[in-house]
């Protein structure tokens, strides 16, 4: 059976995009757009991997990823960032939530900044599934 | 001890005037001659001369008018003969102070004497008295010219052009900043030029009302305004003026103008506006650049995906699709073609699906891009409202019909509020329909964003009639709301809180729109509450 990637995005282009990439190089897009449903969607279908944006509606790519890498039955699947967000950015806010007495969380397995060639982002997705 | 100069032909005279003089104390120098007389006066000055009027040779009035010429103080006594009133008269008229006439006694000399040596201490007295008065005139003098030249020179010196007219308007100062700023000079503007030629049109009009009497409660010190005059040049010389009434009690006897340069601060201002321009136009630059990105992003995607779908949907037969016909498989051949046949076609098929989401996919972004560039335009370009009849109801109206599907797709409550008593007022209803559905869209966009899902989100759509005639449409959320620096940027261009999806322009454009309208907008928020927006627009009935 094809593995599942989840991808987590508020913007339906982004996740129309990225699922066509997905699915083109061999691997089952699942789709959420917001750190809410994500989550849902974690626990129902078990992906082998995320690709998770940070700004959305309700709850933020930020929360989402910290909720997955705190829980132990989770935290071994890869997350991808992708984001119009610089990586620069994401990572000061990852250390100042780590200080601010949350439990210090990893650096996502690979961060891409929008927007992201389909070559690149198909290239990134294969080197943690294949 | 007086000196005396006693000047007789006769010698017993001097001799026995001599005598008596000298026992009354005075200091007796005598002279047998009008010409002797005069000789002895001019080597040493005798305060009184006693001299006979008949005398050989030079007489007496001749004595009289010399000694009178070589020193003016001299007090002279004339001693005429019994009945020659004509010389005793002559002789006064040439300044003699007394008179004695023959036989004269002693104690009639001693009388006239004595009034002499009065006389004499009386001029003395006046003397001092008149040069203490000059030496006071000149001190004065001295201390107005100095403070003329220091008030000369304040005046001179001053940064700031000074122009004083007297109360014909005529110019009496120009100083020399007032030259330098309008390139004449005084000598050109005393006398030719009066204070209409530099002071502004109305200060003129006011200054004459003021001296004619007429607006006697004019204020009378003008401050401040800024002006341009025109200088020798031609060029209009930006200041900063004020005036002052001159006065003398309550009378006004003049007008003094101030003019400061400001030339310098105007080039400043000037350079300040183009860097803020430069600034600005980057600004839009970016935000433009940042706007079209995303949009851009949407098209490739939807690009990307058009043309793999393409590329798979035409494959058809390849080389190994070609039926070998050595294989022996236990499926017939017919069967195993017609499964190929029906895979190509199902791949095909899935295949135009996604060509057809990637086309939607770029559709949807040439819209955005549509959107983008005419709200660009909008809010770009001076716009005059273009006015109907209509009735502001029917724009909530059409506004809640568009947004009714959106909403209830994002679970919001769509709630309509109108005011039934509205009537038709003169508005422009597409620029008022925009910026309705940007507002309404950007409340359905705040209950999306609230992360507190327990919520039952509506927005409501108000219409009311104010007083005074005015018009007020209410868009009211309970969604996420806005902390006050969010409230503070949203009318910042391109500034947005929606991440890729929003442009940064919509409120900017609706703001820009209703204020053509000559309208206001409004905001109150609360983080987690929800946001109002109010716009309100001077109903002009009809």
């Amino acid at each position: 059976m094809a593995k599942k990637v989840l991808i987590v995005d508020d913007d339906v282009d982004v996740r129309t995009f990225v699922s066509s990439v997905v699915e083109d190089i061999g691997y089952k897009p699942e789709l959420a757009k917001d750190g809410e449903e994500g989550i849902g969607k974690v626990k129902k279908e078990k992906p082998d991997l995320v690709i998770l944006d940070i700004l959305m509606p309700k709850e933020s790519g930020i929360k989402m990823y910290r909720a997955l890498k705190t829980d132990s039955q989770f935290s071994d699947i890869p997350v991808i960032m992708h984001s119009g967000i610089a990586k620069r950015t994401f990572l000061r806010s990852q250390k100042a939530l780590d200080e601010f007495g949350d439990q210090p969380v990893p650096e996502p397995e690979a961060y891409l900044e929008k927007p992201i060639e389909p070559e690149e982002l198909g290239a990134t997705i294969k080197k943690f599934l294949s | 001890m007086s000196k005396l100069l006693l000047i007789d032909d006769e010698e017993g005279i001097r001799k026995v005037f001599s005598i008596s003089l000298k026992s009354d104390g005075y200091d007796v120098a005598t002279a047998a001659s009008g010409q002797q007389g005069i000789d002895l006066f001019q080597q040493e000055f005798f305060p009184i001369v006693l001299t006979d009027i008949k005398m050989p040779g030079m007489d007496g009035i001749e004595v009289l008018r010399r000694v009178k010429e070589i020193n003016p103080e001299v007090e002279v006594i004339v001693i005429t003969g019994h009945g020659d009133m004509e010389s005793a008269i002559q002789s006064l008229h040439l300044g003699a102070s007394d008179f004695l006439t023959k036989p004269i006694s002693n104690q009639l000399l001693s009388i006239a004497l004595k009034r002499a040596e009065e006389r004499l201490r009386t001029k003395k007295t006046l003397n001092k008295y008149a040069n203490d008065l000059w030496n006071m005139v000149r001190e004065q003098t001295e201390e107005i010219k100095r403070r003329y030249e220091f008030e000369d020179k304040l005046v001179q010196r001053s940064i700031d052009g000074i122009v004083a007219t007297d109360k014909e308007r005529n110019i009496i100062i120009f100083n020399s900043a007032a030259e330098e700023m309008f390139g004449y000079t005084e000598n050109e503007v005393k006398g030719t030029m009066n204070a209409g030629d530099f002071y502004p049109e109305g200060i003129t009009q006011k200054i004459s009302d003021v001296f004619a009497g007429k607006d006697r409660k004019a204020s009378d010190i003008f401050v401040g305004d800024e002006a341009s005059v025109i200088a020798k040049s031609g060029k209009a010389v930006p200041v900063r003026f004020s005036c002052a009434m001159l006065y003398e009690g309550d009378k006004p006897i003049g007008s003094v103008g101030f003019f400061q340069d400001i030339r310098e601060i105007k080039r400043l201002e000037k350079e300040l506006i183009k860097s803020e321009r430069l600034a600005a136009i980057g600004q839009t630059i970016a935000g433009l650049a940042h706007g079209i990105k995303n949009i851009l992003n949407g098209l490739k995607g939807g690009v990307y995906i058009v043309n793999t779908a393409l590329k798979k949907g035409a494959a058809g037969w390849s080389e190994e699709d070609k039926i070998d016909y050595s294989n022996t498989s236990a499926l017939p051949l017919q069967s195993r073609f017609l499964k190929r046949a029906a895979d190509i076609t199902a791949e095909r098929e899935r295949q135009q699906k996604k060509m057809k989401t990637g086309w939607d996919m770029v559709e949807r972004n040439i819209h955005k891009v549509a959107d983008f560039v005419m709200d660009l335009l909008t809010y770009s370009k001076e716009r005059e409202p273009e006015y109907e009849k209509y009735n502001p109801n029917i724009i909530a109206d059409e506004v809640c019909d568009l947004m009714e599907s959106k909403a209830k797709e994002c679970d919001v409550d769509l709630i309509r509020d109108v005011d039934r008593e509205m009537g038709e007022i003169y508005l422009d209803p597409k620029g008022i329909h925009s910026c309705l559905l940007n507002l309404v869209s950007n409340a359905i966009d705040a209950c999306i964003f609230d992360s507190d899902t327990q919520k039952q989100w509506h927005v409501k759509v108000r219409t009311r009639c104010e007083k005074k005639s005015c018009v007020a449409f209410e868009v009211i959320d309970n969604g996420c709301g806005m902390d006050e620096e969010t409230q503070s940027k949203i009318f910042a261009e391109f500034f947005s809180t929606k991440g890729g999806r929003g442009t940064g322009l919509g409120l900017l454009v609706t703001q820009k729109i209703v204020n053509e309208h000559g309208g206001t907008m409004d905001v109150a928020s609360q983080p987690g509450k929800g946001t109002v927006f109010t716009i309100r627009l001077p109903g002009k009935k009809v």
